[in-house]
């Protein structure tokens, strides 16, 4: 049982794919815990459709290594433009995200089909492929792991304070619109990190399901934080590791991204369960 | 000898755009008052404490808060909004919660330190509350909410206080260390202004009564203003007529 959690990632892809995926765990665990907070889950899902067409320009451009700056463009574009909204509080702003994620995700359909190889890199795109992570995917996410860190550790009373009393910081004298943007950056840069290990689609569940679950188990903040980049990390390993032993083991192929999702709702739904069997005990 | 000015409306309007949403707001709330501010739903209370805070602007007239601008005064002016507009599944303990009043002298970057805990723990002290500071937030009846966010505006250590409804479905327990804890407030040299639907409280306990509804019908002592012929004015059919034996304001 233990060689196939450590086994697999003798071999040096493995390895590079190992650390990215704890690295992202770590990271979405932490930020995700100020997305179900704030309820920006809808928000972070909008941002990580924007990028997608700054991800497809970028690999048009300049190959693999345009990746990250095409989604970097657009991340810091969309962030900015939605923070902006939320702000002007005059238009509906669920109605408005919804129609720009549309928008910019069908842009980036229609550039990408253009493109021979359509599907394949589609699937690319949208899924992430964790076992072709190089050592600079590596040092991106690394930098932004840190700089969350560094945000989180230096900001997170303020951020705080806007996502349980927003009426009352402003009324402190807090700039909200300021703190938006900062943490609406944030997580445009998470989504960025995570472009290339797990795609733009699946790192919604990166952000929200390690958050959701650590919510179920503690009422306390700092636990909540603990306990989801914990989540984060193993359920990254127990996918790589359960995504590599199926297939070259069992000859049964699992996309690596996909498997690291599906262990964390799993381990959500085991979590949901528990609860409510206690729940029922306890009457 | 009168003690000095805290507050000062001066002939005070407030629209949100174009819509005029209350006029000729006039008078003073000095150091050591509570004033309340009385009226029907929708006069405004709540549009004069969010003009006191700098947040709505004042369209004519002025607004004097502390001898600055309500914008600039915010730091020496503690709010204190209704419990139940707070998401009561928010993952924080009381304690958090009261320790956020110190957020603006820690400033920007800083962790809380240890005066600031104390601080913190004096004010959730001061509101009878000092065995509740483990437990989330959420987990407390109504009133004791109330009583938390009165203790984070105390631990920001005011010259000038704000509550909004603080008394709405109140407990009588809360309602009464939520007055004790504002008079002494007050005699410590705070303004205090509180706008609620409770008359009988108002008349009790206050050193000054505000009665609006879209403007000013009075502004001065509890004997002046909540007189049978102002109050049937503000309040207009909400007013019942008892014949020759007074007059019965509903709430609504």
């Amino acid at each position: 049982m233990i060689d196939i959690l450590v086994t697999p990632f003798d071999r040096p892809y493995m390895t590079r794919a190992l650390v990215e995926a704890l690295l992202l765990g770590a990271l979405c665990g932490a930020v995700g815990v100020y997305v179900l907070l704030r309820r920006l889950a809808f928000l972070t899902d909008a941002v990580t459709h924007t990028v997608f067409p700054g991800v497809v320009v970028g690999f048009l451009v300049s190959g693999r290594s345009g990746i990250v700056p095409g989604a970097l463009v657009c991340a810091v574009a969309a962030a900015a433009l939605f923070t902006a909204i939320a702000a002007t509080r005059r238009v509906n702003e669920d109605a408005t995200l919804a129609v720009l994620l549309t928008a910019f995700f069908a842009v980036g359909v229609i550039l990408i089909s253009r493109q021979h190889s359509y599907t394949a890199d589609l699937t690319a795109f949208l899924f992430g492929h964790v076992l072709t992570i190089d050592t600079t995917d590596i040092v991106v996410t690394a930098a932004v792991t840190v700089l969350a860190g560094l945000v989180l550790l230096g900001l997170g009373k303020e951020l705080l304070l806007r996502a349980f009393d927003p009426e009352w910081a402003r009324a402190t004298g807090y700039r909200i619109t300021a703190l938006d943007l900062v943490s609406n950056m944030l997580i445009a840069l998470v989504v960025v990190a995570s472009v290339q290990a797990v795609g733009t689609v699946l790192v919604i569940a990166m952000l929200v399901v390690p958050a959701a679950a650590a919510r179920l188990l503690s009422e306390r903040l700092g636990v909540i934080v603990a306990v989801a980049v914990l989540v984060g990390m193993v359920g990254a390993w127990l996918g790589l590791a359960t995504s590599y032993e199926a297939s070259v083991g069992h000859d049964l192929r699992l996309a690596a991204g996909a498997t690291i999702v599906l262990v964390l709702v799993a381990f959500y739904a085991l979590v949901t369960l528990g609860q409510a069997t206690r729940r029922l005990v306890r009457r | 000898m009168s003690r000095p000015a805290a507050i000062v409306f001066d002939q005070a309007s407030i629209a949100y755009g174009r819509v005029p949403a209350l006029e000729q707001v006039h008078g003073t709330v000095r150091r050591g008052e509570i004033v309340a501010l009385v009226g029907p739903n929708g006069a405004g209370k709540s549009t004069l404490i969010k003009a006191l805070l700098g947040l709505v602007p004042v369209a004519s007239g002025s607004i004097t808060v502390l001898g600055q601008a309500p914008a600039q005064a915010r730091r020496l002016v503690a709010y204190v909004p209704q419990a139940d507009t707070l998401d009561p599944d928010f993952p924080i303990s009381v304690a958090q919660v009261v320790l956020m009043g110190r957020y603006r002298r820690i400033g920007w970057l800083r962790p809380p330190g240890r005066a600031d805990r104390d601080a913190a723990a004096e004010a959730l002290a001061a509101v009878g509350l000092a065995h509740r500071a483990a437990d989330r937030f959420g987990t407390l009846s109504g009133g004791q909410r109330q009583r938390v966010l009165l203790a984070r505006a105390i631990a920001a250590q005011p010259e000038a206080l704000l509550l909004d409804e603080p008394f709405n479905g109140v407990d009588a327990v809360s309602q009464e260390a939520l007055l004790d804890t504002i008079k002494t407030l007050a005699a410590g040299g705070a303004a205090v202004v509180v706008s609620t639907h409770d008359l009988g409280l108002a008349q009790l306990t206050c050193d000054g009564i505000c009665l609006l509804n879209r403007h000013q019908f009075g502004f001065g002592p509890p004997a002046d203003v909540l007189t049978p012929d102002l109050l049937r004015a503000a309040y207009g059919g909400a007013a019942l007529e008892l014949g020759d034996r007074g007059l019965i304001v509903a709430r609504s």
